[in-house]
């Protein structure tokens, strides 16, 4: 259901967007943060933020009150709050406009945040690249300060909150949470084994809570709606998957971009409503819902959910394009919804290009701690170069599943799922491609991956 | 003790333990070449992964994947359960693990090992690990496939000098971090790290460093592959031709348990490795330990000497006769010594005993290494293997330098003495031994002492026959014999058997295991753990390890 909503993005397109004043006078600014600290113990606070049903923006769709209530103080130790702003998953770009064009939004979540887990600091993880991202944020922090909303007594509360800008890199492992606490230790960003969890033992051994950068973003729109009102706006709110998020798209349509709705837009109306339809309104090909490790559907795909206890029944024999956009929605069928960021691809787009692109990004993102994805991440690769060379036998793309067989569910981290589900993806639906190049009936040289007006590639 | 099912065997396991640690326990090696018994767990190569069968309440978590349907023409999805790394996994009560009987598991391993392979470049015939190599042992164990990866492989650095021991070869390299972890976990000294990313990973030394310090030679040990090479052993040997005795390594008085390999062909001895001993040496030795193999072969007395000339031993037996018939009965110094055995130094004080006659004050020194470098990992700085043995043989031994006062002051012209080197190199020692008018020395190795000797004659060193250490923490332990006894050597015991006898003295021991029985037995049995230290940790590591 399309349902457009401006509680995070108000202030993007007004001048001065960015700052206090603006952020205040639009944007209820601080308000959610003054009446949680002023009238609201933590544990309430977490209480409510349950209610929100605010599903990890990250990509991994964990519900954020529940992470929060995972936190106990410590004898000894101070607890952290982490925000992950690496955005490194190729199709996504939603945070990058939080920090750039509402900061203090950011900001704002990071104090409820903190008090909520019992945190006197919060880091934002931005990697570097980001150089407006960086300083808007920081300008922000600066604002926040001034006006006493953070330092020693935030909103005259004796509980002091200091927000950080840390810089990375930029590594796509460094987005892995755990990758990235070693980061932010200064250590080489390679994901821990868990447990210990972050919640346990996270930055510097101190109980943290990692949180997407959206994730703590829609916070204080959540507790100036109330948690519950906010939850009520998805129309998915009964899957506990609730409020409004950014949804993305990007690929062949006329207008990409970032948009906010409630949650319970379907694929459709992100692509033909909010994305303006196909570029010179070709025909849809295939969708990465949220990124690239997010298998891909084909625009032919129809749900098939005959059992009643599915939470996709109701979709039973339905386009995908017209399923609600929700972590459990999408994970029941067969695929994610990631970081709702859709990648959209036109008719005449090469899937084994799409595969081998894919891989080439793998490949050079696998931090190689662990076997199977360190060399299996490289073999997969090299077949997919194959292919497009028109050298790979029929023998090696028989491999190929074997190879992804092997990654999956067998590595350290995520990253292993993350490489195998969208390559077995592509296997699955694009076979006959797959062997069209092995027959040489197509080309590595003709195949393309972008269209109309952005020419080839 | 709690217990958990591992393919239907009931494990019994400490708390703590992971399901890998109990079963290795048990004798049970679950293949691994990341974990190490005396490493932090990275659980980085996943060759250890079990199936862990879900408790009765819960569902197992399945992973969707597919299969090759040829008939079909088309992939069929299949599930499959999420394994655990066993290094990684605590042992839980009750709980039911698979490994050999998991399809999974084996698969998984399968494919772990063709991932490990699949950039290596098999260069087995000229790598120095092949014989002992996890890759080679591990194929057979649990891929037996043929390479199905048929391009170049990636390549990557080869013979790389990391330091004045260590040579890398980043190619054969599996990633496993053991190296890295042992030099920043055990050495204290975090010198390796890890660099690049993905399957272009290779290990370095930190800028502007080596690879250098007391322990880089177990960097080698505890690689399970070849990628990292001792410039000792390089392109020596080939280790299916030698074998193994157990040894104590004679360094320090740490006594480290050692494995002595040597080769029966030539009777020589090719390197150490480090034998484990919960107790005493865990899983290690210093660089110094490592190399004092060559001990066997290097400074050896394998002649007998009179005056520094080559003779049979019958006739330097016949010249000490001469010289000690003479002797003022409370004028000869015995001098018992920490660098040989608990056997010879059994034997040369019974000499003492019955040369002079039951006499209680007996004349008896003690000679050995001097002190040195000491750290507090392994390292002592008593360089004897056998002083606290020596001690407990004779209490009121006197030191060293005692001797030399006595034989200034005239009070000492005789001497008979065990081993060869003396604790300080000081010329004044060697005129003071050059003023008594016999020395006589039993020794393996030449030092002070066989230098200034007027007869020598020449003993077996500690890898060639069977003795008993004991180490600073008053622990007995046994050192079997490797090799032959080279040239005429003799175990010094039998030597100072032949003197006795010649002396018209009654020994009252022919063969070692008479000394055996009336060495009077100690609080420490050999090889049991002495009090203080942890018991009950006996060595964990699988029989193959590391
Ligand atoms: C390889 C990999 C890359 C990831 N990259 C990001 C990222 O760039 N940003 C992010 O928020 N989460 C990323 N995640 C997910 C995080 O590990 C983590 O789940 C998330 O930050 C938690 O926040 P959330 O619960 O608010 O979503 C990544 C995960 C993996 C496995
Ligand atoms: S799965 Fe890949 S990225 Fe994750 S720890 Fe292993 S090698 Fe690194
Ligand atoms: S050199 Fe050996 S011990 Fe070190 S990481 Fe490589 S395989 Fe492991
Ligand atoms: S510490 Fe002492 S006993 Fe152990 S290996 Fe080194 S020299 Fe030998
Ligand atoms: S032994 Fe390497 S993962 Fe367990």
């Amino acid at each position: 259901m399309l349902k457009q909503t401006n509680y995070l993005t108000k202030v993007y397109g007004l001048p001065e967007g960015w700052t206090l004043a603006t952020y205040e006078r639009e944007a209820r600014g601080y308000q959610a943060a003054r009446k949680v600290l002023t009238t609201m113990s933590p544990a309430d606070v977490v209480n409510e933020a349950k209610k929100a049903n605010i599903r990890g923006r990250g990509g991994a769709g964990f519900p954020m009150g529940v992470k929060w209530s995972f936190m106990r103080p410590h004898p000894t130790k101070p607890a952290y709050l982490v925000i992950n702003a690496d955005e490194g998953e190729p199709g996504t770009h939603k945070d990058r406009t939080l920090m750039e064009l509402n900061p203090h939004a950011c900001v704002e979540g990071c104090i409820i945040g903190c008090y909520a887990i019992g945190a006197h600091a919060a880091y934002i993880y931005v990697r570097d690249e980001l150089h407006l991202s960086k300083a808007r944020l920081w300008g922000a922090i600066k604002e926040a300060k001034a006006k006493g909303y953070l330092g020693k007594n935030p909103f005259g509360k004796d509980y002091p909150v200091e927000v950080y800008v840390h810089t990375g890199a930029g590594a796509y492992i460094c987005g892995e949470e755990t990758s990235l606490l070693n980061s932010l230790e200064g250590k080489r960003g390679e994901p821990r084994l868990k447990p210990p969890f972050p919640a346990q033992a996270g930055a510097f051994g101190c109980p943290t809570t990692v949180n997407n950068l959206e994730t703590i973003a829609a916070v204080p729109t959540a507790f100036n709606l109330g948690c519950e009102e906010f939850s009520k706006l998805s129309s998915i709110h009964h899957l506990n998957d609730g409020g409004v998020r950014l949804f993305g798209v990007n690929g062949h349509v006329k207008k990409p971009g970032v948009y906010e709705c409630c949650v319970g837009l379907t694929l459709r109306e992100l692509i033909y409503d909010l994305g303006g339809g196909l570029l010179d309104d070709k025909a849809l090909h295939s969708v990465i819902p949220g990124g690239s490790s997010t298998p891909v559907l084909r625009a032919e795909d129809v749900v098939h959910a005959p059992d009643e206890k599915s939470p996709l029944h109701a979709w039973h024999g339905k386009s995908v394009l017209d399923v609600p956009l929700g972590v459990d929605t999408f994970r029941n069928m067969g695929t994610m919804l990631g970081t709702c960021c859709a990648t959209v691809m036109a008719e005449g787009t090469d899937p084994v290009a799409c595969f081998h692109n894919l891989m080439q990004f793998y490949r050079h993102e696998s931090c190689g701690q662990c076997t199977p994805c360190r060399e299996g991440s490289g073999w997969l690769l090299r077949i997919a170069e194959k292919l497009m060379d028109g050298t790979c036998s029929m023998d090696e793309l028989n491999t190929l599943h074997d190879v992804a067989n092997g990654i999956m569910g067998n590595t350290i981290c995520a990253f292993g799922e993350g490489t195998a589900m969208p390559a077995l993806g592509y296997l699955k639906k694009f076979r006959k491609e797959f062997e069209a190049y092995v027959k040489g009936e197509r080309k590595g040289k003709d195949a393309r991956l972008a269209v109309g007006a952005w020419g080839q590639s | 003790m709690p217990t958990f099912k591992l393919d239907g065997k009931e494990i019994p396991f400490e708390p703590g333990d992971s399901i890998i640690r109990a079963a290795a326990r048990q004798g049970i090696e679950i293949p691994h070449y990341c974990y190490h018994p005396g490493l932090s767990v990275p659980a980085n190569c996943r060759m250890c992964l079990v199936e862990v069968k879900p408790a009765a309440n819960q569902r197992a978590m399945m992973l969707d994947i597919v299969e090759w349907d040829a008939a079909l023409g088309d992939y069929r999805p299949v599930q499959k359960p999420k394994l655990q790394p066993s290094c990684q996994l605590p042992a839980v009560e009750g709980q039911e693990v698979l490994s050999d009987t998991s399809k999974h598991v084996l698969e998984a391993r399968a494919d772990v090992q063709e991932f490990l392979l699949l950039n290596h470049p098999v260069d087995c015939p000229i790598c120095d690990q092949a014989g002992e190599c996890k890759l080679q042992d591990y194929w057979l164990d649990h891929q037996k496939t043929q390479k199905r990866m048929r391009d170049e492989p990636v390549h990557k650095p080869k013979a790389v000098v990391f330091g004045p021991t260590i040579v890398y070869d980043a190619e054969r390299c599996v990633m496993c971090t053991r190296c890295i972890r042992f030099m920043d976990e055990v050495a204290k000294d975090p010198v390796l790290d890890m660099r690049e990313r993905g399957n272009l990973n290779e290990v370095f030394v930190a800028p502007g460093r080596q690879l250098e310090g007391h322990y880089t030679f177990m960097t080698e040990h505890v690689c399970p592959v070849g990628a990292l090479t001792t410039k000792d052993f390089r392109f020596k040997a080939r280790v299916w031709f030698l074998r193994s005795a157990k040894s104590v390594c004679q360094g320090c008085a740490t006594g480290c348990n050692a494995h002595l390999d040597y080769d029966p062909r030539y009777n020589k001895a090719y390197r150490y490795r480090p034998r484990d001993n919960e107790a005493v040496n865990k899983y290690w030795m210093c660089d110094g330990g490592m190399l004092s193999y060559r001990a066997a072969h290097v400074g050896r007395v394998t002649a007998a000497k009179v005056k520094n000339k080559k003779v049979a031993n019958d006739a330097a037996v016949a010249e000490i006769t001469k010289r000690l018939s003479d002797a003022p009965s409370d004028g000869i110094a015995f001098v018992l010594s920490a660098q040989h055995s608990l056997e010879d130094n059994w034997a040369l004080r019974e000499l003492a005993r019955l040369a002079q006659g039951g006499k209680k004050d007996l004349r008896v020194y003690v000679t050995g290494a001097g002190p040195g470098y000491k750290d507090d990992i392994l390292i002592d700085e008593d360089k004897n293997p056998n002083t606290a043995g020596v001690v407990e043989l004779f209490p009121t031994l006197r030191p060293f330098p005692q001797l030399i006062d006595e034989i200034r002051a005239g009070k000492v012209s005789h001497v008979v003495a065990l081993g060869g080197v003396t604790p300080r190199n000081d010329p004044e020692d060697a005129t003071a031994l050059a003023m008594v008018s016999t020395l006589i020395v039993v020794a393996a190795h030449e030092g002070a002492l066989t230098e200034a000797a007027h007869v020598v004659l020449p003993a077996t060193s500690w890898a060639e026959h069977s003795g008993t250490y004991v180490n600073r923490q008053s622990l007995r332990q046994r050192s079997d014999k490797a090799l032959e006894p080279q040239g005429a050597s003799r175990p010094a015991w039998e030597q100072l058997r032949a003197i006795a006898v010649a002396l018209g003295l009654e020994p009252t021991w022919t063969k070692l295991k008479d000394i055996r029985a009336q060495l009077a037995p100690t609080s420490a049995e050999p090889q049991a753990a002495p009090v203080g230290v942890p018991q009950g940790k006996p060595s964990v590591a699988p029989p193959t390890a590391p």
